[in-house]
């Protein structure tokens, strides 16, 4: 009998590489040495957003959509944007933006809602902080018709579009798009990064939402995670490389990895 | 024991565990009893959010009952709620196969989850009609390729111009294939990142623990 079941020993080899440079990363910060991260143009676009909302005297809106924390695939996003929401909520509260966050799991809410009284307070505003108002929980159904009806009728000027979205992502960009408000989206859902990216005034793609996180939170576990799934994307594009020369020239490998 | 071993500790180290025991089931044979633990374990989910889901319900129900007894604006709305949830659970306690309780479902539950769903038909043309307008070479280009691949799925486009059919299958079988996966990888990445930070206790937000980190704005 083998040791390793037949046909994964490739993906326990990539898994142990990528896992390994995340750790190695994560103690190179630790000690002192936090990688750098490039600024992406998103950090701008939170600035620019906002100062809009105040210049127009008008709401800036920060939905996330599906926030279930108990799924993975759901929580990695989700705490991206919890990071991001940290950075937004302060600069709404340094700016003096009317600042509003509804969202639909109950667990998500009451850490938004920390995170967001929290910003109040770093910011020295914690009476503009409203507990019933600025965080708002809303059932899931509930939320669509709450959503549009008030990005209409409070003419919402900015609204970020950030987590993991699903088909909602349609109907609140569009209604958002409609009412001339100034939008960011962002998330990693594949099959809805298109409709992100094409209606949004500003977008981040995929993976990007987490270096956004990570870039406007400083933390250094982020950083450092981040730059060892660097090393992941790397041995991925030398794979694609040699896996492209190689079935370009005929030669057939996909018999090689059943080990 | 002290406070934080229960609350933080605990719940972190059984987090590891189970992410350790599922890796470890995935690569390596393991013994029945591995095995057997590990479907056990996933089949709390179901059990732990069934209570959260109990937990919810019950904390709601007192959140409209102190609406309807304050005489809050829009009480009835609230009095509806509860009257909706009291008729549901008694027919649904009646068996789930009970006619009145498919009634329910089949003739309210089911329709309204389909009309809210049915939205993204109505804002999905509006914001092909926002989008799809040559503004510049890339939104000429999503254009184009939007107009191939459209024409190609519905029924007659195939018929009034053919040579859409191979040319939106190439879209769809190379260039959007590729950059669709490439996303993936990404993604793929970020979760295993996220595993590593949760398995080595660096990142608690999934028990709903938020720690001052080193940093931040």
């Amino acid at each position: 009998m083998s040791i390793v079941i037949a046909g994964r020993t490739l993906g326990l080899l990539a898994l142990v590489v990528i896992v390994g440079s995340i750790l190695y990363y994560m103690q190179q910060a630790y000690s002192g040495k936090i990688p750098n991260l490039r600024r992406l143009q998103a950090v701008d676009a939170i600035e620019e957003i906002m100062g809009r909302c105040v210049e127009m005297g008008r709401p800036a809106w920060y939905l996330m959509d599906n926030t279930n924390m108990t799924s993975p695939s759901v929580l990695a996003p989700t705490v991206a944007a919890f990071q991001i929401l940290a950075y937004t909520a302060r600069m709404a509260a340094r700016l003096g933006a009317t600042f509003f966050v509804p969202v639909t799991q109950g667990l998500a809410y009451s850490i938004a809602n920390d995170i967001v009284e929290e910003a109040y307070k770093a910011e020295g505003k914690p009476e503009d902080f409203d507990p019933l108002g600025t965080v708002m929980y809303l059932p899931d159904g509930a939320d669509r018709m709450y959503i549009i009806n008030n990005l209409w009728s409070q003419k919402v000027a900015g609204v970020f579009f950030l987590g993991s979205w699903y088909h909602k992502a349609v109907i609140f960009t569009e209604a958002a798009a409609s009412v001339g408000a100034l939008t960011l989206g962002g998330t990693d859902t594949t099959h809805n990064i298109p409709f992100l990216v094409a209606i949004c005034d500003y977008s981040i793609i995929g993976e990007e939402l987490y270096a956004l996180g990570a870039y406007v939170s400083q933390d250094p576990t982020q950083t450092s995670s981040l730059a060892g799934q660097d090393i992941g994307k790397y041995i991925a594009l030398i794979l694609i490389l040699v896996g492209s020369i190689l079935a370009t020239v005929g030669f057939d490998i996909s018999g090689m990895f059943a080990w | 024991m002290s406070d934080r071993l229960y609350k933080i500790q605990l719940p972190v180290y059984l987090t590891a565990l189970f992410i350790i025991l599922s890796v470890v089931e995935h690569f390596f044979p393991m013994p029945g009893v591995v095995t057997n633990f590990n479907v056990t374990m996933r089949s709390f989910v179901t059990v732990v959010s069934a209570a959260a889901f109990m937990l919810g319900i019950i904390f709601l129900t007192i959140s409209h009952a102190k609406t309807i007894t304050e005489q809050k604006s829009g009480w009835y709305y609230n009095l509806f709620y509860i009257a909706a949830l009291l008729i549901t659970i008694a027919f649904g306690l009646m068996g789930v196969r009970n006619e009145s309780f498919l009634f329910i479902y089949d003739n309210m539950t089911a329709p309204i989850g389909a009309a809210l769903y049915s939205l993204t038909a109505f804002y999905i043309t509006s914001a092909a009609f926002r989008v799809f307008r040559a503004r510049n070479w890339n939104a000429a280009i999503l254009l184009v390729c939007g107009f191939i691949v459209l024409t190609m799925l519905i029924p007659i486009g195939a018929i009034l111009l053919p040579p859409v059919v191979p040319i939106g299958e190439w879209l769809r079988s190379f260039p959007s294939s590729a950059g669709f996966r490439g996303m993936i990888m990404g993604t793929s990445l970020g979760v295993m990142g996220l595993a590593v930070r949760v398995l080595t206790g660096r990142q608690k937000d999934h028990l709903g623990i938020r720690e001052e980190r080193m940093g931040g704005e």
